[in-house]
């Protein structure tokens, strides 16, 4: 790679700056977190989060952009992904009328050049990203493991060289090197050599507090009292034992959304009655629904007590 | 943190200790070279180590690519870093240019095995069993048919070692299915403009015909649950050579369940039958034991559900449903089953006696929840297997 890392004038300098700047974006990275993602972009390498659904990988490239001053462009894998969606595409129908049109005024090499002009490529986000004047962009590659292999591949040659050939048209570089993330969870393992140009971070369901904080912050409606709750419920479901009962805690997501629905509720405080009736916010399953029932009593007790 | 002690980066102590460490987590098993490495220099100077934890974040973001490695490089970390005492006596092994020394540090496995001096190469042994196939050859008209016919559970151990081998033969072609991807062919489908363009050009700009862009076809997803229990064994050790070679190519995942689930996708990724069984064998804890499905479907579940993927799955259950466990859980696992997979497919091998209906407890919630029952007791019957499953996806 031969690009300067970007450093646009606002862009933090210090872990401790990420820290602060990601909080003024209204999230609350750890420290461990801001460590990598200063990292990532001190380096000039693509991000790899990993994680469960729901512990902010993807909201994480979108404070980061606003930390930046920067888009975000987004590409959202899925199976099935072609580079024709995520590279570029040549607007077909549009060349064949321009063709019909100046068959028969214009010589044979000036109807070429002109169908092949940057008028006809669609860009789609991977070439957006390198087109985009300085400062750059913040490219998130959003659920990489749900493409298939073959797109890895390509995708292994795009965040290596941060260029594209376009036979028509000749290669495209970035102009300003994009900060890439990539997200992924865990559906498969992604091959090495992607790993190998990334930095790697898991990220964890957040601590009690920074759950809190988020909270607060998310849904300053609720009162004190109904946070410091719902932080603390949350919590208790993803610790074990209680993890073990459910199929899938639930996420930050979640949580926030949960907060809000007691919020709408006109709860106070929380009992066995309204966490119940909400708690299609917080599981997706039936089953997940079925199992939280028996441990609700020991989930609601201790809090009370303190 | 003992940072004064370990000088830094751009003294050379730091560096000294990171390639160290690097090389260190590599003995663990953590895949790191040397352009990792230097990575993991320019993270150390990148950082201003304000906190005391920045060089173990920032080395984990670099040095650190899968998530079970988390634990082994904390570890290792903590061993390296925090006790100058260790780290003096790891350098000395690791780095080539001082003399060995002997280290009595306690840690768990992974951990201890990369902190001591690496052991000379050995392997599991794998030199393949010496049997001979003396039936091979001499196997007269006669012979082949009876054994076509004859069912798994009455073949001699020699005769049973044959017919696995001719089993291993036998193709099964898993049902096809449109994917997402698409590749240029005649019919339905998205028009292929690149594709038309150039037709186009040979015939002077006019569009004689339009090729189109249409699904590519690909086999359905496998997921086999093969029953491991006392009344199984045979037919599982049968079944399972004989999936092993004609799902080939195939995602597939295998989980044999007895009294517990053990995940054999491992052992299949091994390309001979021979060294598959071997492994298998050595997976299980629980060969010929008892049967509790709802368990051990449970834990697929919860621990495994990306095995089924998207309703696309096309399972496969081995069973015999004789079953021990509790039946209400049962179902409720089942049901889940069903809905999560595209078919949901039960090989019996009771199906060999004339007049057998499923209706003992776990067989007949089997055959309740399950898109068909196709009989697996002999060849005859594995070769009929794959005009059952077309059969089956047709239905719709």
């Amino acid at each position: 790679m031969n690009l300067a890392p970007p450093a646009p004038p606002a862009s933090p300098v210090s872990i401790s700056d990420w820290v602060t700047a990601l909080e003024a974006q209204g999230y609350f990275a750890d420290r461990r977190t801001a460590t990598a993602l200063h990292l990532a972009v001190a380096l000039g390498r693509p991000l790899l989060l990993e994680g469960e659904p729901g512990v902010g990988k993807t909201e994480l490239a979108k404070a980061v952009s606003r930390v930046l001053g920067r888009s975000l462009v987004r590409l959202q894998c899925y199976d099935g992904l072609e580079q024709r969606d995520a590279l570029y595409e040549w607007n077909h129908a549009a060349q064949l009328l321009h063709l019909r049109l100046a068959q028969d005024r214009e010589a044979p090499q000036e109807i070429e050049r002109q169908i092949y002009s940057p008028q006809y490529l669609v860009a789609r986000p991977l070439l957006k990203a390198l087109q985009a004047p300085a400062p750059g962009v913040v490219l998130l590659i959003d659920e990489v493991d749900r493409a298939d292999e073959p797109f890895e591949a390509f995708l292994l040659e795009y965040l290596g060289e941060y260029q594209v050939s376009i036979p028509e048209l000749g290669t495209v570089s970035a102009q300003a090197m994009p900060v890439t993330f990539l997200t992924s969870n865990r559906t498969r393992d992604l091959h090495d050599a992607v790993k190998r140009r990334c930095l790697f971070h898991y990220m964890d369901y957040p601590d009690r507090d920074r759950e809190l904080a988020i909270v607060r912050a998310q849904v300053p409606q609720a009162s004190e009292q109904l946070s410091q709750q719902v932080a603390e419920f949350v919590h208790r479901l993803r610790s074990r034992p209680y993890a073990d009962a459910f199929v899938r805690v639930p996420g930050i997501a979640e949580s926030v959304e949960w907060a809000k629905a007691l919020v709408a509720l006109d709860t106070l405080h929380l009992d066995p009655e309204v966490v119940d009736s909400t708690s299609g916010v917080l599981f997706k399953q039936k089953e997940d629904i079925a199992a939280l029932e028996p441990l609700m009593q020991e989930l609601l007790a201790p809090e009370k007590a303190a | 943190m003992a940072l004064s002690a370990l000088g830094d980066a751009r003294s050379g102590k730091l560096a000294e200790n990171i390639v160290g460490f690097g090389r260190l987590l590599r003995r663990a098993g953590l895949p790191v070279d040397s352009a990792r490495i230097a990575l993991g220099l320019r993270a150390t100077q990148a950082i201003a180590l304000e906190n005391r934890n920045d060089l173990r974040w920032a080395l984990e973001s670099v040095l650190v690519s899968r998530e079970q490695d988390r634990i082994v490089f904390h570890e290792l970390f903590e061993a390296m870093f925090r006790n100058p005492e260790i780290a003096k006596q790891l350098m000395a092994q690791l780095l080539p240019v001082s003399k060995a020394q002997q280290n009595s540090v306690r840690r768990r496995p992974r951990s201890q095995e990369a902190l001591s001096q690496p052991p000379a190469a050995s392997g599991p042994d794998r030199s393949p069993p010496k049997e001979e196939h003396r039936l091979d050859a001499a196997m007269s008209m006669s012979d082949s048919q009876r054994l076509r016919n004859a069912d798994f559970e009455m073949l001699s151990a020699s005769e049973f070692r044959l017919v696995q081998q001719l089993a291993t033969q036998i193709p099964l072609p898993v049902p096809l299915w449109p994917s997402r991807r698409r590749v240029a062919g005649t019919g339905a489908g998205a028009l292929h403009w690149a594709a038309c363009m150039r037709r186009a050009a040979r015939t002077g700009g006019e569009m004689i015909d339009l090729p189109a862009r249409i699904p590519r076809l690909r086999p359905l997803p496998v997921l086999i649950l093969v029953d491991i229990s006392g009344s199984m064994e045979r037919y599982a050790r049968m079944l399972l050579a004989f999936l092993h070679a004609a799902t080939r190519g195939i995602s597939r995942r295998v989980f044999a369940f007895g009294s517990r689930l053990t995940d054999l996708t491992p052992a299949f990724r091994c390309a001979d039958p021979d060294d598959m069984i071997v492994e298998a064998a050595r997976a299980i804890p629980d060969f010929a034991g008892g049967t509790r499905m709802a368990d051990s479907l449970r834990t697929l579940r919860t621990e495994h559900r990306r095995a089924v993927i998207g309703r696309r799955t096309l399972v496969l259950v081995i069973s015999d449903g004789l079953d021990t466990g509790d039946l209400s859980a049962l179902e409720t696992e089942l049901s889940w089953l069903h809905r999560q997979s595209h078919r949901l497919v039960w090989l019996n091998p009771l199906l060999r006696f004339d007049g057998y209906a499923p209706l003992a407890g776990g067989a007949s919630l089997l055959a309740r929840q399950s898109h068909a029952m196709l009989a697996v007791h002999n060849l005859s019957r594995l070769e009929e297997l794959a005009d059952g499953l077309q059969r089956l996806l047709k239905r719709g």
